[in-house]
This record gives C-alpha cells, structure tokens and sequence, in this order.
C-alpha cells in the first residue's frame, strides 16, 4: 500500500491520522526496556512519546477503559460515551485452569510475576503480615473454584503449536516465540511466564474459547479447529517440567470379536506400561482387543461424569463396577456413565478392541470443580501418589476468609466470580470520575496509599490519565463523533496491528513476516489483513457484523485468521462504519431485455469469452485456473453494489496493488457485443448474474473438461509432463491402439499402454500444472534407468545414475512420411541408437515392436554395451512358448537379436540383457527386436 | 448529494446516453473530458485483426517472420503454423494457415537462420526441418538441453532471435517465484555458433521475452514479484546477475563467471545492495505497476527506418495483463542502460504475449490470456499493427541531465505552454528490493521544476529539476504542454528509471 497515496485521499481525518504515521513510526524503532509499568498496545504504538508530540487526551481515554479505571470510579454523562469499561477476567472457574502456586505469586507481586500486566497490585503499602494473610485466604478462595490436573507437554504438538502460534495471527499482538526469534516489542502484549501460571489443560481450554473468561475482546477468539488450542498450548507450555511417566498397565489381545471378550480367560500378546489411553500400541490394526489398568485420584468427593468414545467397542469400570458400557460394533461415538467418588485412589479398568476398519479410544472425565478433560492425568499406575507432594486442597475456613477478601480489597469490582451463592458483589467504593479533583492522588500517587492500587504508571501514561481526566470532566466535553467511535474501537481491540484505516495502523515492520499466505505470488494482497478504509461502504451490513462478531475466512489464500470479537465487544463498529464510509449509491439501471437475459449476459460477461474472471476467482467448487481469490458465488452477499460498480472499474483506486485489473478501464468496456460495449449496462448484468449465488450457472470455461487427444491414421506425439515417464516424456499414440511415453531424461521406453492415449486437459486449461497419466488401459511400466548401457563385465550392476549425469546425449526424432511414427535417436559414447517402436496389430490385443538399430563404426571402446530388455523380480522362459520370457508372471516379451539373450540376477533383481555386437564379424552394426505382449 | 441524486433519476427518464455521463460523474471519475478532436491512437496506428481458423486453439507463444513474406507463430499447445499473406489488407480473406508441425512443449520461443526454424520448448531448443519438402517438420533435432525441468508449470523457457554473433540467449524461469529445484532455473544461458551452452547472467526470476535493442544488446522483460518490484526490462549483459538471488547455487557449474555473488539484503533497496555487490545490474527500465501494465512480455526492436513511424531504433514492449505494447527509450549513462518507457498502444484481444516487428513496418502481436487473465477478453488472438503514416505528437526521447531532463517531440511545441514549468508535473519513487512478493512505491519524492527551456527548432524541451533522485523512477505528466498546432500529447506521461544521474554536461 502506498503510504502517500492513502495519505492524498485523506480528506478531513486530521491530526491522529498523519501525526500516528510518524509515531508509528517512532515506537516500532525504538525498542523500549520494559519498566514494569502496565502494557496497553495501543497506548504504547501511539502515544508513548514526548509531550509536545503527544495527544494525551485519546491516550488517557483509552488507558481508563484498559485499566478499568470505570470499574471502581463511575464514569456518567458524556463522559461514559468516551470512557470504555473493559471487563477483567472471570474467575468462576480460575482454579480448574490456574495453579494456586503461582495465584500466590501473582497476588503478592503482579507486576514480578507478570512484567507488563494490567492489572493493580492492591497490596501495595499494606502491611507484610496482613498481606500475606489475606493473599493466602485469596488462594483458597480462587483455588476453591476448580482443580488444575497436571498433564506432560509433546513435543510433537509443540511442533504443531509452534506453527500455529505464528501464522494464525497470535503474533499480531504477543512476542514472536520461534527459537531465535524472540523479540520483545515494547507493543507486545505480554504473556509472563506461562508455565507456572497454566497447566496443559487450562490454557487449552482458554485458547478455545478466550472470550467465555475474558469476554471484553482484547484476547478475540481465533476461532482455532480441532486440537490447534491444544497445540497451541503445548507449545506455549514448552519447558513445563511434568514427568511423562507412564500410569497405567496394559495388556495386549489378538482375535476374532464382535464383543469385548472375557480377558480372565485369555493369554496376552503382549504387556506393559504406557501414559495415555492410546490404541498406537497395537501391533495390528483390526482384530485386536486392549485392557488398561490404573488407579484414579480423587482429590475431592463428589459425582463424576466419564466420557468414552470408541471404535469398536469399549468399557470403563471403577472399583470392578462398570461405569460407561459402550461394546459392541460401531463407529466412534461418545458414551456417558457418572459415578459418585470419595477422595483417595479407585481402581480403574478400560477395555477396547477392535474387529476391522478404523479404530479409536478416547476417554475424559469431568465433575467435582474439573471441566471436561483427559482422564489419563489423573490416573496412577499404583494406588499411591508416585510425588511425594500432596494435591492442594482448600481449606474451608480460608476459602470463607478469601471470598470476604476479594469483595473488600475490591477484587470484584473488576473480576466476575460466581459461586454457589452467587456473584461476588464488591465493597470497595471509590469517587466518581468527576468527583476526582486531586490528580496527584489515589492511584495516580507517586505511592499509592495502603488500599489503592497500584499500576506502576510510567510518566507519560499518568500524564494522559490526568489530561483524559480533566477533559472528559470538564463542562465543554463533546460527544465523540462516529468517526472517533470508530478509532477509539480500532484502538481498543488493538484492530490496528493488523489493518490500517486513514493512515493509522498496520502490521508492524517486526511482525509483517508472520503474516503469510497460500499463494505467494499475490504479493501482500495475499498476506496481509486488507486496510479499512472505505470498508462501511464496501460490505454489506450483516456481512460486517458477522466478521466482527463471529470472525471469518472469506480470504481462502490468507493464513492468518480474523479472530472474533463478539457483539459485546464490535457490535456498534459495523454501524459507524456504515454510517461513516458510505457512498452515493449507483442509480438503478433499467434493462429493455427480461431479467434472464440480462443474468446470461452476465454469466456471459464473467466467463471466459470475456472478462475470464475464472482466472482468478474460484466458483462455487470449482478452482479458479490462476490463482485463488475471493469466491464469486459470495460477492453480492458480502459487497455493497454501490462499492463493487465503482471497484471493478479502478480496483487499484480502491485496492492500491491489486493484480485485481479493470475490465473497464476509463469506462470503456472492451466487449463490444455486450450492450454495446456499456459498461454501466455490463457491470450491473455482472452483479444481477452474481445475485444469483450458489444458484448461478456455472461460467463459461471453469472446470476443466477433458481433451482426448484423438488418434487416427497417423502417429500423435505429446511432449509434455507424464506420469512415470518424467518432466521431459514424449508421448507417442500409434494408430494401432498402443502407446508410449519415451523418457527423454533417461533414454528409456518408460510407459506402455493400450486404447485411449491421452487427455492433455490438465496442461491445457489454466497453468497446466502436474503430470498427466495415460488415458487407456493396461499401463506397464518398464524398469527406470537407462535402457543401453556399458558394462565391465557381463556380472557388473545395471548403472543406477542417470543418462544426463552419463556419457548419454539425445539428439531428437524424426518421422516416418506415411504415418509420422517418430523414431528417436539418441547416443551412448561414440554408439548411434535409433529406437523406433510400433504397433502390431493382434486379435488378442494389439502388441508392441521396439527396433534398435546401433552404429558402431566410430566405437573403438570394445565389446562392452548391453540392452537391457527387461527387469523384474523374476524372469522365466514361458511354458507356452520357448522363446518368449515371462516377467513377473505379468507380461511376456521374445526378442530378435543376433547374440543370446543373457537371464541374470544382479543387485536382487531378476535381468534380461542383450549383448549389443555385430551380426558379423565385418558389419558395424548391430540390432534388436524386442515384441512387448501384455 | 440527494439533490444531484433527484437529478440523476430524472436524467435516466430523460434518456440512456446522458444518464450515463452523469453516472460517471457521481461515481467520482474525474477524468478530463475527451473532446471530440482529441487524438486517439487509432488514429496513427490501426490493429488488423486475424480471423482464426475454427478449432486452431493459437495462444500464440512466440511469432517468427520468413523470408519469403510467411509468418510462423508457435501455441502453448505445441503447435507451429506458417500464415501466408500476413500482411495481407484483409487477412480473413488472404492469408491461409497451414501447420508446420505438433506434439512439441509449450514453446516461446522461434528462430530462424537459414530458412531452417528453432523452437525454443520447455525441455530443450529443436532445429525443426523438413527434410522431403512436403510442407511439414519432419526431422526434430536437440540443439540445447543443457538444464533442467522438474515437472512445474513455471518452469518457462524463452529465447532470443540468432543475435549479431550468431548467438540465441535462453532465459528459464524460476522453479515457481521463489526457488530454483534444478539446473540453471533462473539463469540465462547462451548458446554459440558452435554448439556449446555458456551460463551468461544469473537472477532471473520470470522472463517474458528475449530481445535486443538496435545496438545489437540482448534484453528480457522481468515480472513484478520477489526481490521484483515491478516489472522491468533487464540488460543481460554476460556475468551480470539481474536480482533474484535463488539460483545463486548454479555457480557451480558456471565456471566462467567466478565466484557466486555476495547475497542481496531482502528488504532494502536495489540501488543500495548494488553498491555492495558489482554483478547486480539494476532494471534499464521500470514498468510502474499497473500505470504500465502488470506483466510485461515480448520484446521488438523498431529496425524499419521509420516504416513503423518516428520511433525508429526504440524498443516495444507488450503487457499481458493491460493487453498492451509500451514504448521505451533506452540510453547509457555511466556505462549502463537506463531511459524511459511510455504508452504507445491499448486495445488488443488477448494478453499479449510474443511480438514480432517486421522490416517493412507490421508489429505482429499474438496473445493468451491462459492462466493469467488480461484485459483483452479474447482467450488468444493474433494481430497486426500498422502506421497510418500520420505523426502522432509524442515524446520521442526523455533523456537524463545531470540537473533534469532533455525531452524531444515528434512535432514542433507550443514554445508558451512548452516552455511553462507549470505544463509539467513530476515525482519520483523506488521499490523496496525484497524476498517477498513485488513491493509498494516507496520513497516518494516531489521535485520542483525549476525551468523548462525550449530549443530553437522547437522540436525540444530541456527541464530543470531540482534534486533528481538516483535509482527512483521519475514520473513526469505533461498535461499542459501543446504541439505548434495547439494539440496536446497522445500520452502525455514518461517513467524515467534514473539509475544513474550522468556528469554535467561539457559546454557544446
């Protein structure tokens, strides 16, 4: 995107908009040592800079919704329009996710244990002892919500999560976290150190769904598929010292079963230990059966719900009770069973198996303050713990002590937890915005007092509070206008580190290399999040609410994801939008032709007769032939029409960069016999044709329809890409229903084959990727390697490198005057080879006659070169015919040659090789017959 | 606005023709009415049209001319014909196609020496003969082979004419954008009189055409597209390496050329990493993106002697996505070539592709659009361009000043408006020189024009320009400027790429 370009198009978005390119500018080059003070991205990107610069006022506003200063100091009027609450994380179920070591931590110093949080120490200045007292009762009071079973990290889904994490758009916000590429930008939204924070289960479960305990938005939902969460959290876990012991034993059965069998009565294949419920320890894949063995650890009494899934069958049962009976044959289905458990250790047996086809086990649990999970991390292999370290148990008195705690310290004035007895509800009260006249004071303090929380505020973001204070206090406070409403969300949801609008925001030099794409010849077009400028006029309203609120995938090329936001948190964006981009709309166009016409104009218009709009964008299933944009069958659902007949005319005014190019340039069609070349007339028959979605008729030439290349009454030669007979293969179809594939690389008859030849649809639609295979039947494919070679000695190896690597050069073809058969010539050293084949026709199938003639007058390297005829895992002489060999009991060939044919065994293969001399002793040629009967 | 909506509405009752320009209006066209006496291209060069033969699937790939008057063109389907009559009036009507042979790999490129025709395929460059006469290729000889295809629909070959020395230059295009799987992808290979095959220049990425300029200098389009900026037109000149730096591990087997150069910086500048590594030679000339076009392709050099008009000795070049040939004017400063490319002709079928300029004065111009759509929405077409024998009022040269620039005109300037620095207006950008996929204008710059003087014969102007910048393309707009008979420029746009600013003139 050009930068001068947007910039000559901004007309009346002021100050912020071409003062932010600089300070972008500045914030991304100085890499900033982090003070401890609270990380807020937007703030750091675009305001952290010296006074004289600075806009302290939209600084300020946007640090008194990200610190939640509203929460304890009411905002009314005005100014509740520009200051925005941001809601803390709910904590209903923190203990299922969090450890209570590191709650402690990060409650006594939030700022060591997280550097960068947001969020206050509310013990600042308050004495040790009643600190820690308090601190611990909070523990148990968080702790109390949930257990955070352990589980080991793998490294094979830290793999995974590794590429999760830095494509998906993770880094668009947080650190790069690539061995060797960790860079600590000061617009970072920082982590902390993970692993003391989560267990494996926890963080997954958060990545899953972040906007459930953090509803605010600032952490959207990638909307990431299947286990990507869990990879992610893996990855992000890396380095978390769980032992990966094994818990449980198994045993290991063959047989038949339609049923769970009766292990008592069964003998073991096989036995061990292992650390999950896996069916990988197989050693075949149907037929076999599973018993795993353990004790599950019940930490507090309560009833539990287990989940088994299975293919076939399975059962699960505690204190020789069963619990889940899911036998029998069937596909993978969850089954259910609950059981009410006391605290201690119960043993616990799963039993597989499986008859034929796929096979899979899984098996979870929930109940008792645990979500849903893996049952395996809280299994044993003895009835005893094998750590020394008891579980944490909340203490009832504490946990009483820490819900008094979280009101009065005013935990609950940002935090939502939800008990049995219902909400938190806060004690702490503080002024109102307005009421707050000493800004020198309470948490703006230089050291707040016992009982206000401290921030650590650097300088320049005090300085922004209190400007943001006073303005939003004061009496000639504005409304902000949708164009600020809609800035002030940008910057909030941190929307900028990944698009730009009127000149604000942007990838970041620093992370732009995380931002890729499946089609890297669309240039950035294809990589990066599309600028924003425009776009209220551009989508269509629903289609812009749903992408906020629920995300999107519409760039099929782009592999980043565009999270989502929920209504909550981009509900009102979509309308100032709207409201603000929008365009003078297209008058309607009159038709003197029946709306059908007007469609098949249209379809006419986008086929390939025309604008060929195929080319790049694909069409309901079909591929576009190029590369693969937007799809066509979404553009009158997701586009305003008042956009899309002005875009399509100069995609670069309203997409600088596109390889988009105009099919109306100037607003000259180049398609005369449309409407008389009218473009505003062509344009709309496109969009009505478009309306009709999936529903449209497909256009012309997308897809690809076969083109058989027809044989007659002379030869068809292909050169092209063939499938077992390499890049430089030349196709040759014979009038007599066979055909080959000569490899010109490797001086070989590659492929046979009989009836059709081919299909050259798949190099002659669109690039013309890959390599095509034969289009009729019986395809024999001859042995790779080189057909003539010299030996240095009748024992020696066949050679194994290639003829281009060798002393071996092709020279061409040339063609037979009636029927145009090619013959190839090619040479080994000084030795001339003409390698004609041709067809024999045959009741029983047509066969195939390979005549090499060999010049050997210039060859003074002795008798050492050899045919190769054949090369299989065996060679006989065929019953039916003494003189015919049968390869591989698969195809039989009979060779006409002046020296007897060698059958040998070399390397484990099986060879029949023709010794290439002279038919007499005066002659200085040599040749060879082979017939080919398969 | 609703006003001139309500107006707009009653324009539509009023009629079709009006309600039309209004649209354009509200849709924020600003574009400069086109008056009636405006000068069109049409005007001064006519496209001829070629009807093709039902089932003759042309995508033309490359176009060579005979000596007996016969064309010869060559499809991405592997075919060659020869057209009789190619220059026929009305060649629907006199000009007859008949096939010279088939079954051969995309070819882009042919040749011709001695009446015997090369075609350059994927695999290999085939001397094609007819050795009884019948009309048809019957003998399919390898010439070249010396590198590698791995089976990627990228893997392109394209070859020069036979050059003054009686060489053919090969330019084979990158395994995809970014790598080079197998043998010299990405490098320029010529092939000598006698046989052999000698690595030339490294760093190509994805050629369009191989042609020479009227010096008998080899020159080929490159693609907008990594460490490309935009499309470009490259010197090769031996042991040069032209940008891309993936086919840097064929050095090996290119002994002539040293050692491999020092790898390129991604994301920096091409004038810059240029100081740092002597073989990279930057573009003679950049295609602006999509103000030029966005993919440039074959090559022709105006050799006629002014059959083909006033622009004799320059080179044309075609756009497959804009359906386009530009102009360029080449010259050499500091040893090197730079100069300025501007649009000569719009309009054609299908994405240009090959161009051939015969000696009497017929740009021939064949075109697909297969994989790679183009403005012109005809799946393939081949054409013909001819000069009416009117003069159009052009630029004819924009040359570098150490302090501006000398522009010449096909006609005498309006000395007042020619002679007004306010008739001018100019900026100048670079590319960022990069791994990643082409690149925005960068760096813009908006030099004054101090003065603009023009000469006695009235043929030409010379522009002073405060701070020209090195390695920027200089945009220049003339849309003030008239000819002596009060008509303005048929384009009225150059893109000078200035590589180098030359050393002050020495007083005449």
């Amino acid at each position: 995107m050009t930068v001068s370009r947007l910039r000559d198009r901004l007309n009346g978005f002021p100050a912020i908009a071409i003062a932010s390119l600089s300070i972008a500018t500045l914030a991304s080059a100085a890499a900033s040592k982090r003070d401890g003070r609270p990380v807020v991205a937007g703030f750091e990107r675009f305001y952290d800079r010296p006074e004289a610069e600075a806009d302290p006022v939209r600084g300020g506003t946007l640090l008194l919704g990200e610190l939640n200063c509203a929460s304890c100091h009411k905002v009314e009027g005005i100014a509740a329009l520009l200051v925005q609450t941001k809601q803390a994380p709910i904590l209903d179920q923190i203990g299922g996710r969090v450890r209570p070591d590191f709650l402690r931590a990060y409650l006594a110093d939030p700022r060591k244990t997280k550097p960068g949080t947001t969020m206050p120490n509310v013990f600042a200045n308050v004495p040790e002892a009643r600190a820690k007292e308090e601190i611990e009762a909070l523990v148990h009071f968080l702790a109390n919500t949930g257990v955070a079973l352990e589980s080991p990290v793998r490294a094979l889904q830290v793999g995974f999560g590794e590429r999760v994490y830095h494509q998906v758009g993770c880094v668009a916000c947080h650190g790069a976290r690539k061995e060797g590429e960790r860079e600590d930008l000061k617009t970072s939204v920082p982590l902390g150190d993970l692993t003391k924070k989560y267990t494996v289960n926890g963080l997954a479960t958060f990545l899953q769904d972040p906007l459930a305990i953090r509803p605010s938005g600032r952490m959207p939902s990638l909307n990431l598929k299947g286990d990507e969460s869990r990879d992610v959290a893996h990855f992000l876990l890396e380095g978390l010292s769980v032992k990966n012991e094994p818990n449980l034993k198994y045993q290991y059965y063959e047989g038949e079963w339609e049923k769970l069998p009766d292990f008592a009565k069964l003998e073991p294949v096989a036995q061990g230990t292992v650390d999950d419920f896996v069916v990988r320890i197989r050693k075949r894949v149907n037929n076999y059966a599973l018993r795993f063995e353990g004790y599950l650890q019940v930490d507090r009494e309560g009833v539990y719900r287990f989940h088994v899934a299975s293919d076939d069958g399975a059962k699960l049962s505690i204190d020789g009770d069963v619990v889940v009976d899911h036998d029998g044959v069937h596909s993978e289905t969850f089954k259910e069973g609950e059981r009410k458990l006391t605290v201690g250790s119960h043993k616990l047996v799963v039993e597989h198996f499986n008859g034929g086809g796929e096979d899979a086990l899984t098996v979870e649990f929930e109940g008792a303050g645990i979500a849903r999970q893996s049952l395996s991390p809280a299994v044993t292999i003895k009835p005893e713990r094998p750590d020394s370290k008891p579980a944490f148990r909340p203490d009832p008195v504490l946990v009483e002590r820490g819900r008094s705690v979280f009101a009065d310290r005013g935990c609950a004035s940002c935090h939502a937890l939800k008990d049995s007895r219902g909400i938190v509800e806060s004690k702490l009260s503080a002024k109102s915005l307005k009421d707050l006249h000493n800004l020198t004071s309470g948490c703006l303090a230089d050291r707040p007092a016992a009982g206000s929380p401290d921030y650590a505020l650097g300088s320049s973001q005090k300085a922004a509070i209190v400007a943001a204070i006073k303005a939003a206090t004061s009496a000639d406070v504005k409304k902000p206008t949708p164009r600020d409403s809609i800035a002030s969300v940008l910057l909030r949801l941190n929307c900028y580190a990944c698009h730009v609008r009127d000149g604000v925001g942007g990838v970041e030099k620093e992370r732009d290399a995380y931002f890729t794409t499946t089609q890297k010849e669309m240039g950035d077009e294809g990589r990066l999040p599309p600028h924003l400028n425009g776009v209220g006029g551009k989508l269509e309203s629903e289609w812009l609410k749903n992408i906020l609120e629920n995300g999107s995938k519409d760039r099929p090329y782009m592999i980043t994801h565009m999270p989502r936001f929920a209504a909550s948190n981009a509900g009102s964006l979509g309308e100032a939008l709207a409201e603000v981009d929008r365009l003078d709309p297209v008058p309607a166009i009159d038709f003197d032709l029946p709306e059908k016409q007007v469609k098949a104009q249209g379809r006419y218009l986008v086929g390939s007769k025309a604008n060929n709009c195929g080319t790049c964008h694909a069409f309901k299933n079909f591929q576009a032939s190029g590369i693969q944009a937007i799809n066509m069958t979404i553009m009158t659902r997701r586009l305003r029409r008042d956009w899309f007949h002005r875009y399509v005319r100069n995609p670069q005014e309203y997409r600088p960069g596109t390889r988009m190019p105009s099919a109306w340039p100037q607003e000259k069609s180049l398609i005369t016999e449309s409407f008389n070349g009218d473009s505003t007339k062509q344009i709309e028959a496109v969009w009505r044709y478009l309306s009709d979605g999936d529903q449209a008729a497909v256009p012309y030439g997308l897809g690809r329809s076969p083109i058989p290349l027809v044989v007659g009454k002379e030869a068809v030669i292909y050169r092209n890409f063939i499938e077992g007979a390499g890049p430089r293969a030349i196709g040759v179809g014979y009038p007599e229903k066979v055909n080959i594939a000569f490899d010109a690389n490797n001086l070989r008859l590659a492929v046979i084959w009989q009836g059709d030849f081919i299909d050259a649809s798949r190099h002659w639609t669109g690039r013309g990727e890959g390599f095509e295979a034969p289009l009729g039947d019986d395809i024999l494919r001859l042995p790779e390697g080189v057909s003539v070679a010299r030996l240095a000695s009748a024992e020696a190896p066949w050679p194994e490198t290639s003829a281009r690597q060798g002393d071996y050069r092709f020279l061409g073809y040339s063609l037979a005057k009636i029927d145009r058969k090619p013959t190839f010539h090619y040479r080994l050293g000084a030795i001339r080879i003409d390698d004609y084949s041709d067809g024999i026709p045959d009741p029983r199938g047509p066969r195939l006659k390979r005549t090499l003639s060999f010049d050997l007058k210039a060859d003074d390297a002795g008798a050492d070169a050899y045919y190769r005829a054949a090369a299989g895992n065996k060679i006989e002489i065929d019953p039916a015919d003494r003189d015919r060999y049968v390869i591989d009991g698969t195809w039989r060939t009979s060779l006409e040659t002046s020296v007897k044919p060698i059958v040998r065994n070399s390397a484990g293969k099986a060879e029949l090789l023709v010794p290439i001399r002279p038919a007499t002793d005066t002659a200085r040629t040599a040749k060879i017959v082979q017939i080919f009967i398969w | 606005m609703n006003r001139l909506h309500e107006k707009i509405k009653m324009k539509i009752v009023a009629g079709v023709i009006v309600c039309l320009s209004v649209i354009a209006l509200d849709l924020g066209f600003d574009r400069p009415a086109r008056a009636a006496d405006a000068p069109r291209e049409d005007d001064y060069y006519k496209i001829t049209k070629f009807k093709i033969p039902d089932g003759l699937v042309l995508e033309a790939g490359a176009l060579q001319l005979s000596r007996d008057g016969r064309l010869a063109f060559s499809t991405r389907r592997g075919d060659i014909y020869w057209i009789s009559n190619p220059f026929a009036a009305d060649p629907a009507k006199d000009s007859k196609f008949v096939k010279f042979a088939s079954g051969l790999h995309e070819v882009l490129g042919l040749a011709e020496r001695d009446g015997v025709l090369y075609a350059m395929q994927r695999c290999e460059l085939t001397k094609l003969l007819d050795d009884d006469g019948d009309g048809r290729a019957d003998r399919f000889e390898t010439v070249a082979d010396g590198w590698e295809i791995s089976g990627d629909y990228h893997e392109y070959g394209f070859c020069s004419k036979f050059d003054k020395n009686g060489d053919i230059w090969i330019a084979l295009t990158l395994t995809g954008s970014f790598t080079s799987d197998v043998k010299f992808r990405g490098w320029c290979l010529r092939l000598k009189p006698d046989g052999s095959l000698v690595p030339t220049c490294s760093g190509l990425r994805s050629p369009g055409g191989v042609g020479a300029n009227a010096a008998g200098d080899m020159f080929y389009t490159e693609n907008q597209g990594p460490w490309n900026g935009a499309c470009a037109l490259k010197h090769l000149e031996p042991g040069a390496f032209l940008g891309h730096p993936a086919g840097f591990k064929w050095y090996d087997l290119a002994k002539n050329l040293g050692k491999r150069p020092d790898e390129p910086k991604s994301d920096s500048r091409l004038i810059e990493e240029a100081k740092r590594i002597p073989e990279l030679s930057p573009p003679a000339i950049y295609f602006p993106y999509s103000k030029m076009g966005q993919s440039a392709s074959g090559i022709a050099c105006d050799t006629t002697d002014g059959k083909f008009g006033p622009f004799y000795n320059q080179l044309f070049v075609g756009d497959q996505t804009a359906s386009t040939v530009m102009r360029v004017d080449l010259e050499k400063v500091n040893g090197r070539y730079q100069g300025a490319c501007f649009p000569f002709r719009e309009g054609f079928s299908s994405g240009n592709l090959a161009l051939e300029l015969s000696p009497s004065g017929s740009l021939f111009v064949g075109g697909t659009n297969r994989g790679w759509g183009s403005r012109g929405s005809k799946e393939f077409a081949l054409e013909r361009l001819d000069w009416t024998g009117k003069v159009p009022f052009e630029i004819l040269e924009m040359r570098a000043r150490h302090d501006g620039f000398k522009l010449t005109f096909t006609e005498p300037v309006d000395s007042r408006t020619a002679g007004d620095p306010k008739s001018y207006q100019i900026e100048t950008y670079t590319y960022i020189y990069q791994a990643n996929y082409g690149s925005p204008e960068v760096d813009q710059t908006k030099p004054e024009i101090a003065s603009a003087v023009v000469s006695d014969d009235h043929k030409s102007v010379v522009l002073t320009v405060k701070s020209l910048a090195p390695g920027h393309v200089h945009e220049l707009h003339l849309p003030g400027v008239r000819s002596a008979e009060g008509a303005p420029l048929l384009h009225p746009a150059a893109y000078y790429t200035m590589n180098a600013i030359p050393a002050e003139e020495s007083k005449p």
